[in-house]
This record gives C-alpha cells, sequence and structure tokens, in this order.
C-alpha cells in the first residue's frame, strides 16, 4: 500500500514534518545536553540528539553515514561517555553549582557566534544543484577505497595509537595504588 | 497524570516550534536549513563547552560540535553534485577520529580524577598555585 506525497486530509508533505520533527527532537536535546543539571541526564539527551542527527542525515540522501552514526555515536561513544560519567560521579556533584562563573559571557559569545553564523548563510550564494541528490553505497565504497584509501589507513593507525594510549593513560598504576596514602 | 499530560504537550509543542526553524531556513531540500541546524548545534555545543563546570560535560560538548561540522558536510555533499560521495567518506573520517579523541579524552579525565578525586576542571588548579 503506498502513501501518498502529503499527510492524508492536509497539504503538509510528509518530508517536511519529518524534518520538522528530527531538527527539533535535535535541537531540544542537544539544549538539555548543555542545560541540565544531571550530568547522567545530559549523557541520555545526548544519545537522543545522536540518533535524531542520522534521521536527518538519512533526509538528507547519506544512509550510510547515518548507519555509520547510530554505530560509531550511539553504540560506542556515547556508552563511552556514560561509563566515565559513572567512575567519576560524586554523590554531592549534582547538588552543586553545574556552571562556571564565567557562563553569562560564555551565552553572550555562543549567540554572538550563531548570529555571525546565519548571516553568513543566509547571505551567501552557494554553487552547486537546487536538488539534492541521494549518495550510493557503491560510490561511497568506490571513493573510500580509490582516492581515500591513504586516509584510511591513517585513520586505521591512529585509532589503534588512540587505543594503546586510552588504556596506556587509564590504566592503574600498580605501584602507586599498593602506596598507603 | 493532568501535569504528565501538561508537560508532554509543552514539550511538543517546544520540540515543534524549535523544529520550525529549519523549516523557515528553506525546509529538507534547500541547503540553508542543513547549514543552519550545524550552526545552532555548533553555538550550543560552544555554550556547554566554555560554561559547564564538569570535565565530561565539556567532552560532550565538544561532541555536539563535532557533530555539527559532520551535519555542515553531509549538507554540502548532497547539494554538490562534484563533491557526491566523496563528502559521505570525509565524514566518516571524522567519525574515527571523534572515537579516537573521545578514547584519549575520557582516559585521560579518568586519569586526573584518580590523582584530584574531583570531575571539575576549576579545582585542576595545579600549575597556578
Amino acid at each position: 500500500m503506498a502513501i501518498g506525497p502529503t499527510i492524508p486530509f492536509t497539504a503538509i508533505p510528509w518530508d517536511d514534518a519529518l524534518f520538522v520533527l528530527l531538527a527539533g527532537t535535535m535541537l531540544a536535546s542537544g539544549l538539555a545536553v548543555v542545560l541540565m543539571r544531571d550530568i547522567i541526564r545530559c549523557g541520555l539527551a545526548m544519545m537522543v540528539c545522536f540518533g535524531s542527527l542520522a534521521g536527518i542525515y538519512v533526509m538528507a540522501g547519506a544512509p550510510v553515514v547515518a548507519a555509520a552514526q547510530v554505530l560509531v555515536y550511539i553504540g560506542a561513544i556515547s556508552v563511552l561517555v556514560l561509563f566515565a560519567i559513572m567512575l567519576t560521579q560524586t554523590k554531592l556533584a549534582p547538588a552543586r553549582m553545574a556552571f562556571q562563573t564565567q557562563a553569562v559571557p560564555a551565552a553572550i559569545a555562543a549567540v554572538v557566534l550563531l548570529v555571525v553564523v546565519l548571516l553568513a548563510v543566509g547571505s551567501t550564494t552557494w554553487g552547486g544543484g537546487p536538488d539534492r541528490g541521494d549518495t550510493k553505497t557503491t560510490d561511497v565504497a568506490t571513493v573510500l577505497f580509490g582516492p581515500f584509501v591513504l586516509p584510511f589507513e591513517v585513520v586505521g593507525v591512529l585509532l589503534l595509537a588512540a587505543v594503546i594510549g586510552g588504556v596506556f593513560l587509564a590504566k592503574r598504576d600498580r605501584s602507586a595504588a599498593d602506596r598507603p596514602e | 497524570m493532568i501535569r504528565v499530560i501538561l508537560g508532554s504537550v509543552l514539550a511538543g509543542a517546544f520540540i515543534v516550534g524549535l523544529g520550525l526553524i529549519g523549516l523557515a531556513a528553506g525546509g529538507s531540500r534547500s541547503l540553508n536549513a542543513y547549514l543552519t541546524l550545524s550552526g545552532i548545534l555548533f553555538a550550543i555545543g560552544m555554550f556547554g563547552f566554555l560554561a559547564r563546570r564538569n570535565a565530561i560535560s565539556m567532552l560532550m560538548a565538544i561532541e555536539l560540535m563535532l557533530n555539527a561540522v559532520n551535519l555542515s558536510i553531509i549538507g554540502f555533499a548532497s547539494f554538490d553534485e562534484k563533491l557526491g560521495p566523496s563528502g559521505s567518506v570525509i565524514a566518516l573520517l571524522v567519525m574515527a577520529v571523534a572515537a579516537g579523541e573521545a578514547t584519549v579524552g575520557l582516559s585521560i579525565i579518568l586519569a586526573i580524577y584518580r590523582n584530584k578525586k574531583t570531575p571539575l576542571v576549576d579545582e585542576y588548579d595545579a600549575m597556578s598555585q
């Protein structure tokens, strides 16, 4: 059964409605990440933000990147961040001040940056076609293992170095642990 | 019960209201909408990085900023046929580097936490004494 291009009984196109929902969820949960006091809820809101961003990637015609977003960000990085939160949380942390004393200047700086970016976006005529194109997975594979094969290998080495460095940094120092405090 | 319903309705209205920014910037068929969303997300992340006290909150804000940059890359790739699939490849490489950054950053925070017993960055003042 095929559904039409617009929501039934209204003139609203499906993709506009979906885009509004995904963009609103992304922005609201992004605000929740930086504004909520309880840090574990910030981590959970970050997962929601990444998920709706994956939906926006699908709407932009990049399904491979959306799948990688779900795997890497929701599956790996968010879990890593949640583990780090649970390892470093102290009981009185949420009760105390969540923001620095410089929060108001930081908000002003962020708003100024936002205005500058929006003015630049609005006043620039971007080249390229007016229509959005879908990216085929086979094209991505051809480009990734063709002209981009050297960056691909370098990223592999970088990830290996990051894993070894992370294990080395987070490893408990045996001699320091044995020493009485 | 009535408070739950009222809260859900208010939250839904807030989400739709925020989403209408994207529609006002051109909807899903224009590059300006993606770039506007990316700019807003980057500004949110920058505020979080500058204003939060917890080191892990700052890392989460950095992740938001990296995702904003990825969104603009994907937007350009889908509207410029010369960029095409290269944009997806660049976004994938950015994701891999972000994963490495998160690993090393979180392990540095854990190592500092083991010494200082606090995750708050304004108490890391060993070099200012």
